[in-house]
C-alpha cells in the first residue's frame, strides 16, 4: 500500500501543496481530480519522485520512503504514463519498452534481438494490442502508443519485488470514445497487478473507472468519495466550492444569428484529407464540427485560416474570396484562430501577456510607424477585467500562466483584434471547470458581439451545448447536418455518434 | 518584471566588461586615458556595425557566416565606383549588401536551405565575386577623393570620431525598431515559436528573409567605414571579423537558439571583445593568436548563455 499523509511541498513562499492525504493499494484504481492549480501535478511528481515533499509522511507498505527521482521510483515499482509521450519514434516498439535495460538481453556483447521481441510480446500482450513488436513506434497511431506507454510501465513488474503503482496522467484527453473503452479494460484488467493512479478533468470517466476518488482544492485534499457516492456535479461542488451553473453551457445566452453571412464555404476538397464541404456561417452563429480523427474537420478549419491549401473549391469571407490565403491574410481580413496546441500556436511562452495579447494587432497599433504603448496598455488593461485572466502583471511572461489563464490569453488575442470569424480547436482542452466556463462565457460574448465562430469541441456534450447548427463528418465528408436550435429536437450525442462511425 | 529580467540577463557581460577594462586598466594604465577609450570606440566601430545587423538575425533563431565576404564586396564597390560615380557609389555599395543578404534569405527562408548553408555558400559566392571584380588586389582610394566623400564616416567632430557617431546612430535607429516597432517584436516572436508568430498573423517568410537583408545593408554599412579608415577597397578587407562579431552578439547574451536577445547586449559584446582585443595588444599577444581567443570565447559565451539549461538537445 502506497500512502501519503498530510504532505505538505512549498516552491519558495509558493505553497504548492498544504496537506494531502492520499493512499493506493494494488487491485485498487483511485481517481485523482481537481482544477488546474490545485496540486495535481505537484503530487504527481512527489510520487514519481521528481519532487521530495517538504513535510508529512510518504510510506510504502508502511515503510517510509525518500524518492530520488523517477528512476528511483521505478525501481521501488511506481512507473508513470506520461501526457506528452516519451517514445522515441524512429526506435522499434521492442527497443522503447526495453530503453535502457537492454542488459538482460545480451548474449556475447550484441542484443539477441528475438528474446527481446519475445520479452516484448509478453507486455504487449497485456494491454492487448495485436502489434509486432519490431515495428517502429512512430508508424503507430497515437493510441497504439499510449498502450505502448502502459506496457512500458508494465515492464517495471519485473524490476521490483514488491507491488506495482502505475500512474496515469490525463490519457484519454486525445482518445476517441471507443479507444477510451479499450483503455479502462485494459486498465480493469491489469488492475490485479498494481494499484493505479488515474487522473482527468472528465470527470465521468474518473468515475466510471475508479474505485475511490480523491478531491485536491488549493493543495489540500478535500474529500475521499467511494464510487458509489460519487457524482459528477459533487466532485464538481468539490473542486471549485461553488455548484456548477444552472447552465453550464450558457444556454440561455444563445441569441438567434444575424442575417449577415460571415462565411461560405463551397465545395472545398483537399486530397487525402476532405471533399465537398460546403457550408455557411452567419453572424453571432455557433457551428459545431464534429467528426472522429482523421474524419477531416481539422484540416477544414485549418484551411480556412490558411495553415493547409486545399485543391478545389471557394472559401469567401465577408463576400470576397479567400480560398487559400496567407495566414497574414487571414488576420488581416478579421479571422482568429485559437489552435489545438496551445503552446506550439496559440501562445509563445517567453513573451509577456501584452505582447501575446497585441502581436496580431501591433501594426494597427503604431504611431509614426513606432508602437503606440499607451494605447497598448489600455488595450491589455482592458482585457484582463472581462476576461479574467489571472496573473501578477500584464507585464508577465505567458510561461507563469496555468494553461486556463493562457488559453484565455490566446482567446484575448483575438478578441482584441475584433475579429469577425473565431476558429475554435478545442478551445477547452485541458482546462479544469472553472476556466471551461469561463471560455464558454467568452465565446457567448463573441457571438453577441456579432462574430461567428467555427467550434471543433472537446465533447460531443460541448459541440452540442455551444452550437446553433452541427455538422458531422466521417472519411472527409459530411454524413449529417442537425439544426441545433429547434426548441421540440433535442439533439444528443448519440445521434452524432451514429453518423461519426 | 519585465526590467528585472532584463537587468538579470544584462548583469554578467556588463560585470565582466567592468572588470575585464579594470583589469586591463591595472596592468597599464595609459589604457585608461579618455584619448586612448575614444580609439578603442572608433577601431571597434566596424565591428559593432557589422555585429548589430547579425543580432537580429541571431534573434530569429538563424546563423549568418557570410558578414564579412558582404563587407569585402561593398568596400570593393565602393572603390570601384567612387571615382567615376561620386557619392552614388555609397548607395550602390549598401544595395550591393542588401541585395547579397536577400539572396542568403531566399536560399534560406524559401528554398528552405538551413541558414549555415545558406550563408556559407552565398558567403562564399561573394567573395570569389569580390576577388574577380578586384581582380585580387587591394583598390586603393585617391587621399583628396576619400577625404571629400567618406569624410562622414572617418573624419571627426570636436574630436570625436565620426565611426563612432555613425556607429552610434546606427545602434540608435536598430534599437528603437527592436523595441518600439512592430517589425522587432515580430523578430523576437518568430526566434522564440515560429509556428505561433506565423498562427498569429506575422509574415513569416517576410521576416526570416529581410533580417539577412538588414545584416546585408550592416555588413555593407561596415565594409564602407572600413575602406575609408585604410584608403582602400579589398577582397580580404573585413578577414577574420566573423568570429569576433559571432562571439560579440552571444557573448552579450543573444541566445543561438533565438528570441531572447538585443542590440543593446551586443554593444556590450563588441566593448568586451574590443576590451580583451586591446588587453591582448598591450600585454603583447601574437594578432594572429588572437582568433584563437576568440574562439575559446564564443565557445565559453554559448556555454555559459542563459537559454542552453532549458533547451534539452543540442543539434
Amino acid at each position: 500500500m502506497l500512502e501519503l499523509k498530510n504532505i505538505v511541498k512549498e516552491f519558495g513562499a509558493f505553497k504548492a501543496l498544504s496537506d494531502v492525504t492520499f493512499s493506493v493499494k494494488p487491485g485498487q484504481v483511485v481517481g485523482l481530480v481537481g482544477e488546474n492549480g490545485a496540486g495535481k501535478s505537484t503530487l504527481m511528481k512527489i510520487l514519481n519522485g521528481v519532487h521530495q515533499p517538504d513535510g508529512g509522511e510518504f510510506t510504502l507498505n508502511g515503510e517510509p520512503v525518500a524518492l530520488n527521482g523517477p528512476r528511483d521510483a521505478a525501481k521501488r515499482g511506481i512507473g508513470m504514463v506520461y501526457q506528452e509521450q516519451s517514445l522515441i519514434p524512429i526506435l522499434t516498439v521492442a527497443e522503447n519498452l526495453f530503453l535502457g535495460n537492454e542488459d538482460r538481453f545480451i548474449r556475447y556483447g550484441r542484443i539477441d534481438w528475438k528474446a527481446m521481441g519475445k520479452a516484448a510480446q509478453r507486455f504487449l500482450e497485456q494491454v492487448e494490442i495485436d502489434i509486432d513488436p519490431f515495428t517502429e513506434t512512430g508508424t503507430l497511431s497515437f493510441m497504439q502508443r499510449q498502450m505502448v506507454e502502459l506496457a512500458k510501465v508494465l515492464r517495471l513488474q519485473d524490476m521490483t519485488d514488491g507491488d506495482l503503482y502505475i500512474l496515469l496522467d490525463e490519457p484519454t484527453s486525445v482518445l476517441e470514445k471507443e479507444e477510451i473503452e479499450i483503455l479502462f479494460g485494459v486498465i480493469r484488467r491489469i488492475r490485479d497487478r498494481a494499484g493505479i493512479i488515474f487522473v482527468s478533468h472528465r470527470l465521468d470517466e474518473v468515475i466510471e473507472v475508479s474505485d475511490q476518488i480523491f478531491v485536491l482544492k488549493d493543495g489540500e485534499t478535500v474529500r475521499i468519495l467511494d464510487k458509489a457516492e460519487a457524482n459528477p456535479p459533487l466532485i464538481h461542488e468539490l473542486m471549485v466550492g461553488r455548484s456548477a451553473a444552472g447552465s453550464y453551457y450558457r444556454e440561455s445566452e444563445r441569441r438567434a444569428p444575424l442575417d449577415e453571412v460571415v462565411l461560405e464555404i463551397k465545395d472545398l476538397g483537399k486530397e487525402g484529407e476532405f471533399k465537398k464541404v460546403n457550408f455557411d456561417l452567419k453572424a453571432g452563429e455557433v457551428m459545431a464540427l464534429v467528426g472522429t480523427e482523421g474524419a477531416g474537420i481539422e484540416p477544414v478549419m485549418r484551411s480556412i485560416y490558411g495553415l493547409e491549401t486545399v485543391d478545389s473549391g471557394q472559401v469567401k469571407f465577408r463576400g470576397k474570396d479567400m480560398t487559400n490565403p496567407s495566414c497574414s491574410e487571414a488576420v488581416f481580413a478579421g479571422i482568429g484562430y485559437v489552435p489545438r496546441e496551445r503552446k506550439t500556436e496559440g501562445i509563445i511562452e517567453p513573451m509577456s501577456i501584452e505582447e501575446n495579447v497585441v502581436l496580431p494587432n501591433l501594426p494597427k497599433m503604431t504611431r509614426f510607424g513606432l508602437i503606440d504603448f499607451p494605447q497598448i496598455r489600455k488595450a491589455t488593461n482592458h482585457l484582463f477585467g472581462p476576461l479574467r485572466i489571472k496573473a501578477e502583471s500584464r507585464l508577465a511572461p505567458c510561461s507563469s500562466l496555468s494553461g486556463g489563464n493562457q488559453q484565455k490569453v490566446v482567446l484575448a488575442k483575438w478578441y482584441n483584434t475584433g475579429a469577425k470569424l473565431f476558429l475554435l480547436d478545442h478551445p477547452t482542452r485541458g482546462l479544469d471547470v472553472g476556466a471551461k466556463e469561463d471560455v464558454f462565457d467568452l465565446i457567448r460574448e463573441i457571438c453577441g458581439n456579432g462574430a461567428a465562430v467555427l467550434l471543433i469541441a472537446d465533447t460531443l456534450e460541448e459541440a452540442i451545448g455551444l452550437s446553433h447548427r452541427i455538422i458531422v463528418f466521417r472519411d472527409g465528408q459530411e454524413t449529417a447536418r442537425f439544426d441545433n436550435t429547434d426548441p421540440d429536437v433535442a439533439v444528443t450525442p448519440l445521434d452524432l455518434v451514429g453518423n461519426m462511425v | 518584471m519585465k526590467i528585472k529580467l532584463n537587468t538579470q540577463g544584462i548583469f554578467l557581460p556588463f560585470a565582466a566588461l567592468v572588470v575585464s577594462v579594470g583589469l586591463v586598466g591595472a596592468v597599464d594604465s595609459t589604457f585608461l586615458k579618455p584619448s586612448v577609450l575614444i580609439n578603442l570606440f572608433a577601431d571597434m566601430s566596424t565591428l559593432f556595425l557589422m555585429a548589430l545587423g547579425l543580432t537580429f538575425v541571431i534573434m530569429t533563431g538563424s546563423i549568418d557566416l557570410s558578414p564579412q565576404a558582404v563587407a569585402a564586396l561593398s568596400s570593393v564597390v565602393l572603390a570601384l565606383l567612387l571615382p567615376s560615380w561620386g557619392y552614388l557609389a555609397i548607395p550602390v555599395a549598401l544595395i550591393a549588401g542588401v541585395a547579397a543578404g536577400a539572396i542568403a534569405g531566399v536560399v534560406f527562408a524559401i528554398l528552405k536551405i538551413p541558414s549555415f548553408v545558406a550563408t556559407l555558400a552565398v558567403g562564399g559566392i561573394t567573395a570569389s565575386l569580390t576577388l574577380f571584380m578586384s581582380d585580387q588586389r587591394a583598390i586603393q582610394l585617391d587621399t583628396q577623393l576619400r577625404a571629400s566623400k567618406l569624410d562622414w564616416a572617418i573624419g571627426d567632430v570636436f574630436g570625436l570620431p565620426n565611426e563612432v557617431i555613425v556607429a552610434a546612430i546606427a545602434f540608435i535607429v536598430m534599437l528603437v525598431i527592436e523595441r518600439a516597432t512592430p517589425y522587432g517584436k515580430a523578430v523576437r516572436a518568430v526566434g522564440f515559436n515560429e509556428f505561433a508568430a506565423r498562427a498569429a498573423g506575422i509574415r513569416l517568410l517576410w521576416i526570416k528573409l529581410s533580417v539577412f537583408m538588414v545584416a546585408g545593408f550592416m555588413s555593407a554599412l561596415s565594409g564602407i567605414v572600413l575602406a575609408g579608415r585604410l584608403a582602400a577597397g579589398s577582397p580580404t578587407i573585413a578577414n577574420e571579423f566573423l568570429l569576433p562579431a559571432i562571439a560579440a552578439v552571444v557573448l552579450g547574451g543573444t541566445a543561438l537558439t533565438g528570441g531572447t536577445g538585443s542590440v543593446l547586449r551586443t554593444l556590450l559584446g563588441v566593448m568586451l571583445i574590443a576590451v580583451f582585443r586591446t588587453g591582448m595588444n598591450f600585454v603583447g599577444v601574437d594578432v594572429l593568436a588572437q582568433q584563437i581567443v576568440f574562439g575559446l570565447i564564443l565557445v565559453l559565451a554559448v556555454g555559459l548563455s542563459i537559454n542552453r539549461a532549458s533547451s534539452e538537445t543540442v543539434k
